[in-house]
């Protein structure tokens, strides 16, 4: 059996004081490996909407750090997590993306499990020892697992801490993106899956606070309709913008329209809409969304947002995940959310609108995939390793947030800086550097 | 919907239909978009979908990636036409598309025909080396006016379970 991996003795991968992050911990196989150990399956990552699996049997398979797992609903409404393997000789017992089940058979030699995970039978139940433990070969469970409004999360790590405690300050950020009306967000459509041959941590950082990559990565869809349309009043928006970061590597960043446009110019959000939100959210949590042109953030390791403009008062959520393969090499899953109470057209307008940006055939997306790959490529040799990347925008600003920020988190000015980013770094290297 | 199967094209028809279908791919692949975009009526609407792994007996599930109109077409193709304006396309991917196994049928309208057709498109980027390959069947509905074809509609569903090497950047 293969050593487990360490870290290095006095590893260099990150160096927040002098703002410089090691280029193998973009492309290499090793500390892709060690960050399965050391983050994903000790800490809490995201595995599906509670609406894509609304009905007993309902399930949805996806994958808690490199192990595949099947996002089940019961007969009694409770969601299970279990290792999509046998017990007996490992086959998947379940291969599809999406389904319902009564329960599962496995294909391979017919054990069956409920939908809970629990053994029934394995079809030679007759010929096994007399004091074979059914108890003790259900499917293996994932043993924590916590739903963040409509967000289901799991957890390998039996003691890892409440799910509320791990997102903590970041919470206030995004609830009024994942539930802002009674019956709360809902996906509108399967998720978008494609393969990126980047890391997984470009995206995180890209999502996390990356303003600075929009006006180059993006000149085309900017540009052009219809989201040049939609962007009036952008490109002046850096002062009232803003970054957050908040405990455990969490951070976003919201920019606002510039003061001076048209006055309809500032209705962000669907007008038939918002006194539901009067309904859910602190007076504080609607003014985070009154002139709010886009949020973009990620919830520590690899769950990111954007909230962004897709019309005149039409706003699409997408819900993102960055699912490490390798050090080279990521799926995307992205999902388009609107709210459950809003119009059947609404939603397909969202939904259209939303997938024309981000998705898999993105008008955004193509270029980022495009650029990330060629610096995945361009990085992943002795002679560029030899030179880390720069985070250095963010020195002059990662140690004086805003004093007087009203709301949760440090905040940070102005928006386009990297502090979001190397914040991210910061407790990547912590998670990493630490053996317990 | 009537109980009768569609009628067949046969003959110098489909002659003409597949003759547009090549004519089509091959403007794309020599990313002669003005002279592509002119073959699409003004009420286009060109979808790509791809489908989700179901268990044989299931339901199929399919979810759009592609649904534009004449204005969302042109606005794709202004972003990956413009060497300034594109990143995924500049340098110019290499694309190949291939379309074979049409099947042409009339409709109720005279001058309306569907064609479904299987296409492999290959596209390979300098930035990541190996290409790969998009494949699909596509459904379009056809106009024809006089000796001039259009293209109303086109459905393509993608087979790729998964797409390699980032976002769709290119009509199929």
């Amino acid at each position: 059996m293969a050593a487990r991996n360490s870290a290095p003795e006095g590893n260099d991968w990150v160096d927040v004081r002098r703002g410089l992050v090691s280029r193998d911990v973009f492309v290499s196989d090793e500390i892709f490996r060690l960050e399965m150990e050391r983050i994903f399956d000790r800490t809490w990552v995201f595995l599906a909407h509670a609406t894509e699996i609304p009905a007993a049997g309902d399930f949805v398979c996806r994958n808690l750090g490199s192990a595949p797992v099947i996002v089940v609903r019961d007969s009694d409404g409770a969601v299970h997590v279990l290792l999509n393997s046998c017990r007996h000789r490992g086959a998947k017992v379940c291969r599809p993306d999406s389904g319902n089940v009564r329960n599962f058979v496995c294909p391979f030699h017919g054990w069956t499990y409920e939908r809970s995970g629990r053994l029934m039978t394995t079809t030679f139940d007759r010929h096994f020892p007399k004091d074979f433990d059914f108890s003790e070969h259900g499917l293996i469970r994932v043993p924590r697992i916590e739903v963040h409004k409509g967000l289901i999360f799991g957890s390998w790590n039996a003691n890892v801490i409440p799910l509320s405690e791990y997102l903590g300050e970041i919470a206030w950020y995004i609830d009024p993106f994942l539930s802002r009306s009674p019956q709360g967000m809902e996906v509108l459509a399967p998720p978008h899956r494609w393969r990126a041959k980047s890391n997984w941590k470009v995206g995180a950082l890209n999502f996390v606070g990356d303003s600075q990559h929009i006006l180059t990565t993006h000149v085309g869809p900017l540009t052009l309709d219809p989201v040049r349309a939609a962007r009036a009043g952008f490109a002046t928006a850096a002062e009232n913008s803003f970054q957050v970061v908040t405990d455990q590597g969490h951070g976003c960043t919201l920019t606002y329209l510039a003061p001076g446009l048209p006055e309809e110019a500032y209705q962000t959000h669907p007008h038939e809409l918002e006194p539901l939100y009067k309904e859910v959210l602190q007076a504080d949590q609607r003014q985070l969304l009154n002139r709010l042109r886009v949020i973009v953030g990620t919830i520590f390791p690899n769950l990111s947002f954007i909230e962004t403009q897709v019309g005149p008062a039409q706003k699409a959520v997408i819900v993102r995940q960055w699912r490490p393969i390798s050090g080279t090499e990521m799926e995307i899953l992205s999902w388009v959310l609107a709210e459950k109470e809003a119009s059947t057209d609404y939603k397909a307008t969202v939904l259209r609108n939303g997938f024309h940006n981000f998705g898999a055939a993105g008008v955004f997306e193509q270029d980022d995939l495009e650029l990330w790959a060629s610096a995945t490529y361009a990085s992943n040799n002795a002679i560029a390793k030899q030179f880390p990347y720069s985070f250095h925008t963010a020195l002059p600003y990662i140690d004086a947030p805003e004093k007087d920020h009203k709301w949760p988190g440090r905040a940070f000015k102005p928006a386009d800086t990297e502090v979001a980013q190397l914040e991210f770094m910061r407790h990547w290297d912590r998670c990493m550097n630490s053996a317990a | 919907m009537s109980d009768q199967k569609p009628m067949a094209v046969d003959g110098d028809l489909y002659v003409e239909i597949q003759r547009f279908l090549f004519r089509e791919a091959a403007l794309l692949d020599r990313r002669q978009y003005d002279a592509w975009l002119v073959l699409m009526t003004e009420d286009i609407r060109y979808c790509v979908t791809a489908a989700v792994s179901r268990d044989a007996g299931a339901n199929a599930v399919e979810y759009s990636i592609i649904d534009e109109n004449l204005v969302g077409l042109k606005s794709r193709i202004d972003q990956i036409s413009n060497p300034r304006l594109t990143r995924a396309e500049n340098p110019r991917s290499m694309t190949r598309r291939v379309v074979s196994n049409i099947e042409a049928y009339h409709s109720t309208e005279p001058s309306e025909f569907s064609a479904t057709s299987y296409l492999l498109a290959y596209r390979s980027r300098p930035s990541i080396l190996e290409g790969g390959f998009y494949v699909a069947e596509r459904e379009d509905l056809l106009r024809k006016a006089g000796s001039d074809w259009r293209l109303a509609r086109r459905c393509v569903r993608l087979d790729n379970l998964m797409l390699f090497d980032g976002a769709l950047s290119t009509l199929l």
